[in-house]
């Protein structure tokens, strides 16, 4: 599919989605929609981060959670706007991005691979010693009982306005990554994957390109992370274990890292199947072992994951109908 | 010696929050620190070890070393609780880990033979995906405890008590990082692993049976990875998904030797082990210790930027 | 002009480039050597991706200090043994990469985007996705890359790798008017004899990283001390 074939397809699917979507009755189903629609922002910054640059993160989930905690720490500590301390959280995470990946943006591939897996590691015993803000005192804001109130944003306070609101964002995540590739380094970072020699002969500071890729995919996890203390009011150590973050990005690959739709098929995956597998009672470890088949299936004879698979399988039927 | 500067900065750090941390505490105390610390140190060093035998002969860092042990350990337990000799059940935990690193090694790497390191150690994830799935699916969510009969006996050495379990597995991490040095150095087939490593096509084209060294290098890391996965079940918690990623702090360890340098991974492990363990005894700091591994790999990590940024690393 | 003066790098053990000093004059020069005489690495270290002691001058402006990236901002432009277009872009996006990176000044004096194009023959395939090119179109694509944005020094590592020798002749007259399109001097390294006296004025070569002979091409061909080391036929005595 052409890439403005993609961007109508996305700009219908956003409009079909923010109308439909909000409207579904049921509560337990609009959290999980709106937990999904945080991850796949969170998704989208690992997926390009792969497709584009040849980048692997292991550990978005684990900077989504320190999305969330700053969320929540400013939410408890001042009384801003939830837009404002929606953009403190994206950049803190940015940085805090940045600081961990740094040195291994100037050494093999492999490496930065292994920081952000370590970074899952040490930030899942530090989520579950110190837990999340809830209201308390000092740095850490945490208080022994009920958490205090969060403040979501003016115009979208009830769950269903919650939901359309983030699925805006989700949209603005897509136009800001399609932004990046069809300008300057978009190009830059295409040629970085092709050979980061020849990016260096074409001029190109492949260092800052790198550290431009994943402090982008930072912001997004951050994002991710924001909304999603926003829409739960309160977050668990538990969501952000390391595992989550390996999954995230089994399952970006299984979706599909180079098209919008794989990314929203991999939030499903990650967010909608455990809770189906729940709902008709089977144990959730089975669907560790398809995660893992699927990765491992993908990344050596399907790339383009599910969303590819499907792309070939609208080519052929097209080619049918001419 | 200059290749050892870095390691000795690891040695001086341990030395330097035993000092800080330990300072006031009889030794009689820090010493039992002391003591675990390099036990779980040493089980750190295994992993790394394990890891970085493979990487170097194959290119591929096996994510997946941590849920073979796993593995590995729970039908240990399961035999020993069915009434089967613990010495029995040590061997098929071996011999498993070896079949399950294997079944990878011959029929899902050669897949994935000419694509960048990156792409194979994700692969390597999923299959660790897989194997933790199966294990956490056949052994439901309880709490259990693995232990082997040298956790009774012990031996005092230097006023400090070292259960037997803690001096096997220390003693195996530096008898097995000599072991496979002498191997790589002195055996043909060690010969071999290292010319693989150093450029895989001039090695088939020179005549080295590219298969049979490389399987030789997947069933040393399986057997590695089983006897770690015991140990890891005995001396820190037996729970599939703790042990799996247990193979997080070995990567730490052998990114300090750069995933090269067996004594590198040594010295990483054994600091980091030591470390972590002394951290309990800081008021501050004891909450936080297990991130300890991690501190350490990152600021080695950020050591190692000395040289200029490698532009043409085939890798 | 460019000149190279006292290179010397070694990998390890190993000295790949021994004390290397000559003086390009010439619109085109090549440079020539055995397998492992150096000659990659030297454009390499002249790339800036090698660390090395001693200078590389152009027009007694010295390069040598400048991090692999800015010297193709400074005007450094090269082609590798591999093709190395992005399969990801269209033709003409892998000619604004370099356009990206490059000051306003280079790119109004220089050759424009369409320009280089049309010389090597893809103004057709502007919006062409590079992944769909054949094997010469490639190669044209990384050369096109040289010409844009006013480029002081070309270097071509073994151009016509892969293509026929048809197209390899065709190969060498876009050479031959790379000077007269752009200004640049060109550094040209290649095994095949035919195309170096087809293109280049004067000849480096080189043998273990030292210079061997240097000078007008003709000569160097038919030198006996460069045919002995180079060609592999004994040294005529008399």
């Amino acid at each position: 599919m052409t890439i403005s074939r993609q961007v109508w397809l996305g700009l219908i699917a956003f409009l079909a989605a923010s109308i439909s979507l909000p409207s579904i009755g049921s509560g337990q189903w609009l959290s999980i929609l709106t937990s999904t629609s945080c991850f796949v922002i969170a998704i989208t910054g690992v997926a390009f981060l792969y497709a584009r640059l040849g980048m692997v993160s292991l550990g978005q989930v684990a900077l989504m959670g320190v999305g969330g905690w700053v969320m929540l720490r400013m939410n408890h500590a001042y009384l801003l706007p939830f837009e404002l301390n929606l953009m403190v959280a994206v950049v803190v995470t940015m940085v805090f991005g940045w600081i961990l990946a740094l040195p291994a943006l100037r050494m093999r591939g492999l490496y930065l691979a292994l920081i952000t897996l370590m970074a899952a590691g040490g930030l899942e015993v530090i989520f579950a010693t110190f837990r999340f803000p809830n209201g308390g005192e000092g740095f850490w804001g945490v208080m022994p009982s009920v958490a205090a109130p969060f403040r979501r944003p003016e115009i979208a306070q009830s769950d269903s306005a919650y939901l359309r609101y983030l699925i805006t964002f989700v949209a603005l995540g897509f136009a800001i990554i399609r932004l990046h590739l069809s300008s300057a380094p978009g190009r830059a970072w295409a040629m970085i994957r092709r050979s980061e020699a020849a990016a260096l002969a074409s001029g190109v500071n492949v260092t800052y390109y790198k550290a431009w890729g994943f402090g982008l995919s930072g912001a997004l996890a951050g994002l991710a992370g924001a909304f999603l203390a926003g829409s739960l009011g309160l977050l668990d150590a538990s969501t952000f274990r390391a595992s989550e973050s390996i999954l995230l990005f089994a399952l970006a690959v299984v979706g599909g890292v180079r098209y919008w739709y794989g990314v929203v098929i991999a939030a499903l995956l990650l967010r909608v199947l455990p809770a189906l597998f729940n709902n008709w009672s089977l144990d959730p470890d089975l669907a560790l072992i398809i995660f893992g088949a699927a990765l491992m299936h993908s990344i050596i004879t399907a790339p383009q994951g599910i969303a590819g698979q499907l792309n070939d399988l609208l080519a052929k039927l097209r080619g049918k109908h001419d | 010696m200059k290749r050892f500067l870095p390691l000795l900065w690891l040695v001086l750090a341990a030395l330097a929050v035993f000092i800080l941390v330990a300072g006031k505490t009889p030794f009689r105390i820090s010493g039992l620190f002391l003591v675990s610390g390099l036990a779980v140190g040493a089980l750190y060093s295994l992993g790394g070890i394990g890891l970085v035998v493979l990487y170097r002969a194959t290119g591929v860092l096996n994510l997946a070393n941590g849920a073979i042990g796993a593995l590995g350990v729970m039908v240990a337990w399961q035999l020993g609780h069915w009434g089967v000799a613990p010495s029995l059940t040590w061997l098929a935990a071996l011999v498993l880990a070896t079949m399950v690193s294997l079944i990878f090694g011959r029929l899902i790497a050669p897949g994935l033979a000419h694509r960048d390191p990156v792409v194979k150690t994700v692969a390597t994830l999923g299959y660790a995906l897989v194997v933790l799935g199966i294990t956490a699916f056949i052994w439901e969510d309880d709490v259990r405890k693995f232990s082997l009969p040298t956790d009774q006996m012990a031996a005092i050495i230097l006023d400090l008590r070292f259960t037997v379990t803690r001096m096997i597995v220390i003693g195996t991490a530096i008898f097995i990082v000599i072991v496979i040095w002498l191997y790589l150095d002195r055996t043909r087939v060690g010969l071999q692993m290292r010319s693989l490593a150093n450029d895989r096509q001039l090695a088939a084209l020179i005549g080295i049976r590219i298969v049979r060294v490389e399987t030789i290098a997947w069933g040393i890391s399986g057997v590695i990875a089983g006897f770690t996965g015991l140990m890891f079940g005995d001396l820190v918690r037996l729970e599939p998904f703790v042990i799996t990623f247990m193979v997080i702090p070995s990567i730490a360890a052998a990114i300090c030797g750069k995933l090269e340098s067996l004594v590198g991974v040594l010295v990483g492990g054994f600091t980091m082990g030591i470390i972590e363990s002394l951290l309990t005894l800081s008021p501050t700091l004891k909450s936080i210790r297990p991130v300890a591994p991690f501190v350490i790999a990152a600021i080695a990590l950020f050591l190692m930027q000395g040289g200029r940024p490698l532009v043409f690393a085939r890798d | 002009m460019i000149e190279l003066s006292n290179l010397s790098m070694h990998f390890g053990g190993v000295v790949a480039l021994d004390n290397v000093s000559v003086k390009f004059t010439a619109p085109v020069s090549g440079i020539i050597g055995p397998n492992g005489a150096g000659k990659t690495t030297t454009i390499n270290v002249i790339s800036g991706f090698l660390p090395c002691s001693g200078s590389i001058q152009y027009m007694e402006e010295e390069i040598g200090q400048l991090p692999a990236y800015k010297r193709s901002r400074w005007g450094l432009r090269r082609s590798f043994q591999k093709e190395q277009i992005a399969d990801d872009l269209t033709v003409l996006d892998n000619l604004k990469v370099i356009l990206d990176t490059q000051p306003r000044s280079t790119i109004k004096t220089g050759l424009s985007a369409d320009h280089a194009l049309e010389a090597t023959g893809l103004q057709d395939k502007r919006f062409t996705m590079a992944a769909q090119l054949n094997n010469y179109e490639r190669r044209m694509v990384d050369i096109a890359r040289c010409l844009i944005a006013s480029p002081k020094i070309i270097m071509f590592d073994e151009p016509g790798g892969g293509l026929s020798s048809s197209e390899t002749h065709a190969l060498g007259e876009l050479i031959s008017v790379v000077h007269s399109l752009t200004g640049a001097n060109t550094l040209l390294i290649d095994h095949d004899v035919d195309l170096i006296s087809q293109v280049c004025q004067e000849t480096l070569v080189l043998d273990f990283g030292k210079r061997i002979a240097f000078g007008p091409t003709r000569n160097i061909l038919s030198d006996p001390k460069v045919r002995s080391a180079y060609l592999g036929i004994e040294e005529v005595d008399g």
